[in-house]
């Protein structure tokens, strides 16, 4: 379906979409496999000015918005080779850095961060922290004009494919429990810094990793915002990065409801299209539907998010994010189903999504918690934690 | 040097295309228009000149209103504006009239050089070049698979069957080019957000100096009489294997003259 979308926008689609179609899911699959990355990708995207849409122009980006860089995810995704670092690299560092850097700062990274040849990983989640973000224990200490920054991270995406990593972390100072979170560019090959593979069944070029930052000497301009901006300046950056992550899962969907409209107009048993029965085609119909359904949400958080209005966008943020995770989930599912027997097979190249559309139901932040930020702000229910 | 590319929207040939039962014309109302994929090529090969040699690229196309979105698709790749012929009096127009109206049109823009798709995946004539080479005086160097220029010297290799010549003029000079000359590039980003600002200059036929009774049905000096669906493919033959399959499979290949 068509979205209410400037020309330039769903030119934006078509072309990302003819780009996309040029690497397909075979690629995908095959750096993923073979352990390799998907760098050629990236990098023609970020020539092409795909992955900086959403920076100012002054600073090498499009001048776009959120809901340009979703669109290019989610086309990429719906030609089969979606790239999880837009949600990490652009979405949230770059949006970061356009609003709370220096123009210092600004100079020296967004220019690399919009046409793809530098990519930054984004680290919040801590092993026992989970998604309380309250309980964040990486702390930054004052060191002269720097900092010392010391703690643990976990599931961070593409730290080996990144040359520094935005880390979320809290000031020494701020021991009385008041959440006050700082944001600081890490370098990957500071002394002490440290990482761990962690083994996963996804099928994905991009890898996650467990993050050791042992007394990590920082100049002071490493310090993103200002110290005391507090949760305003993490959000800017956590509203996109659910706005990419919806896009991101919408396109997986979307390759996956194609496949599986085409098998079950194709497949013949018994002379018939298996798309001709209604066991088949209803369940089809209703992804398509919920699919659809999370596209306009997502739509509408970015343009809430375009327009300024970062409260609004949150809630919408979340409940499109809830919608694209759930509708993945199932529009994966049933595409294999559909596909019998060949759904897990290799060259149908849907079975490799079975784990990767999970993802969208946990990640950046789960279906649970977004049902908590519901009931309790949108609802206004008590608190459940 | 100034280049003019040729572009022509046509409808999607990877989807279903009809011609109309009235007068049997191709069914552009109900299809996906899209520009003609040779028309890329050619795009690319004047924005590819126009880097190495400086100049001005312009796009021209011959078309109904909704052209439009195929101009600024093209203008989206880089070039720095288009030419527009819009007239309720086109409808119909054969080759001929065609090249009559793009001569026109090139003749007020006075390019060194007129690049275009070696044929249109609609009607596939392969004529345009050879046509407005004609009309305008100019040297038509057809089929390019690749083009090189030096000063006002053009040398082209044009692919044939067996394998290219290689042919050289002076501009000003037609040149029609196969997909094999170059890859399109992608539109950037930037790209897309400047194509809606560049110019558009929409030419009517009185604009042209060309008449309307030159042009469209009654000024065509040809005519589909009729035409008729490509016949369904036959079923082909099954061989089924049951020892002898590898005999039988050399038996139908050399009963088709295939071995």
């Amino acid at each position: 379906m068509t979205l209410p979308e400037t020309d330039e926008r769903r030119a934006l689609r078509e072309a990302v979409s003819a780009l996309g179609a040029e690497y397909g899911h075979d690629y995908y699959v095959r750096s993923a496999r073979e352990g390799g990355r998907s760098t050629e990708l990236w990098r023609a995207a970020g020539r092409l000015g795909y992955l900086g849409v959403h920076v100012p122009v002054e600073y090498g980006g499009g001048g776009g918005g959120i809901g340009d860089l979703a669109a290019v995810c989610e086309e990429l995704g719906a030609a089969g080779c979606p790239l999880l670092l837009m949600v990490v690299s652009p979405a949230i560092c770059a949006t970061v850095l356009t609003r709370f850097g220096t123009d210092e700062q600004k100079r020296r990274w967004l220019p690399g961060l919009a046409d793809g040849s530098r990519v930054f990983a984004f680290a919040i989640t801590e092993p026992d922290a989970g998604s309380n973000s309250h309980q964040l224990t990486t702390t930054a200490t004052r060191d002269g004009d720097g900092w010392r920054l010391s703690g643990r991270k976990t599931y961070i995406s593409g730290v080996d494919e990144a040359e520094a990593v935005l880390v979320v972390a809290r000031t020494a100072d701020e021991r009385t429990g008041r959440l006050k979170p700082v944001l600081f560019v890490v370098p990957t090959d500071a002394p002490g810094f440290g990482t761990s593979p962690i083994p996963t069944e996804l099928v994905a070029p991009e890898r996650q990793f467990d993050l050791f930052l042992d007394d990590i000497a920082l100049p002071g301009d490493a310090l993103v915002g200002s110290p005391d901006a507090g949760l305003m300046q993490l959000f800017a950056g956590l509203n996109p990065e659910r706005i990419l992550a919806s896009a991101f899962a919408l396109g997986m969907a979307r390759y996956a409801l194609a496949k599986a409209v085409d098998y079950a107009r194709t497949r013949s048993v018994w002379g018939t299209p298996i798309g001709a029965h209604q066991a088949i085609s209803h369940p089809l119909a209703a992804c398509h539907i919920e699919v659809e359904l999370a596209r306009l949400m997502t739509h509408h958080a970015a343009a809430l998010y375009d327009a300024g209005d970062d409260q609004a966008a949150g809630e919408a943020a979340n409940m499109a994010k809830y919608a694209a995770g759930e509708a993945v989930v199932k529009t994966v599912d049933q595409a294999v189903q559909t596909h019998g027997g060949n759904g897990l097979s290799t060259e149908y190249g849907l079975a490799t999504l079975l784990v990767a559309s999970r993802l969208g139901r946990i990640a950046p932040v789960s279906r649970e918690m977004i049902l908590n930020f519901v009931a309790q702000h949108s609802l206004g229910l008590p608190r459940s934690y | 040097m100034k280049i003019v590319v040729l572009v022509k929207q046509v409808p999607d040939s990877g989807a279903e295309r009809n011609l109309r039962a009235d007068d049997n014309s191709v069914d552009r109302a109900s299809a996906n228009n899209v520009i003609n994929e040779m028309d890329e090529y050619a795009i690319e090969e004047a924005l590819r000149l126009q880097e190495a040699h400086g100049g001005e690229v312009t796009v021209l196309t011959m078309g109904p209103d909704r052209a439009t979105e195929s101009i600024r698709k093209a203008l989206s790749m880089g070039p720095d504006g288009a030419v527009h012929v819009l007239d309720d009096a086109l409808p119909g127009t054969d080759y001929l009239g065609t090249s009559r109206v793009l001569a026109a049109a090139i003749g007020t823009l006075s390019p060194d050089l007129v690049i275009c798709g070696a044929e249109a995946t609609d009607a596939r004539g392969q004529v345009m070049a050879h046509m407005l080479a004609e009309r305008l005086g100019f040297a038509a160097l057809t089929g390019a698979r690749k083009l090189t220029v030096e000063g006002a010297q053009l040398t082209v290799e044009r692919q044939t069957e067996e394998g290219y010549e290689v042919v050289t003029a002076a501009t000003p000079a037609v040149v029609s080019v196969w997909d094999t000359i170059n890859e399109p590039r992608y539109p950037s980003f930037k790209g897309i957000m400047a194509a809606k600002k560049k110019p558009v200059d929409t030419k009517s036929l009185a604009d042209l100096g060309v008449s309307a009774d030159q042009v469209g049905w009654g000024g065509s000096a040809t005519t589909v009489l009729s035409h008729s669906k490509r016949p369904a493919r036959s079923a082909g033959v099954k061989v089924t294997d049951s020892g002898e399959g590898g005999v039988a499979l050399v038996d139908y290949l050399s009963s088709e003259k295939f071995v």
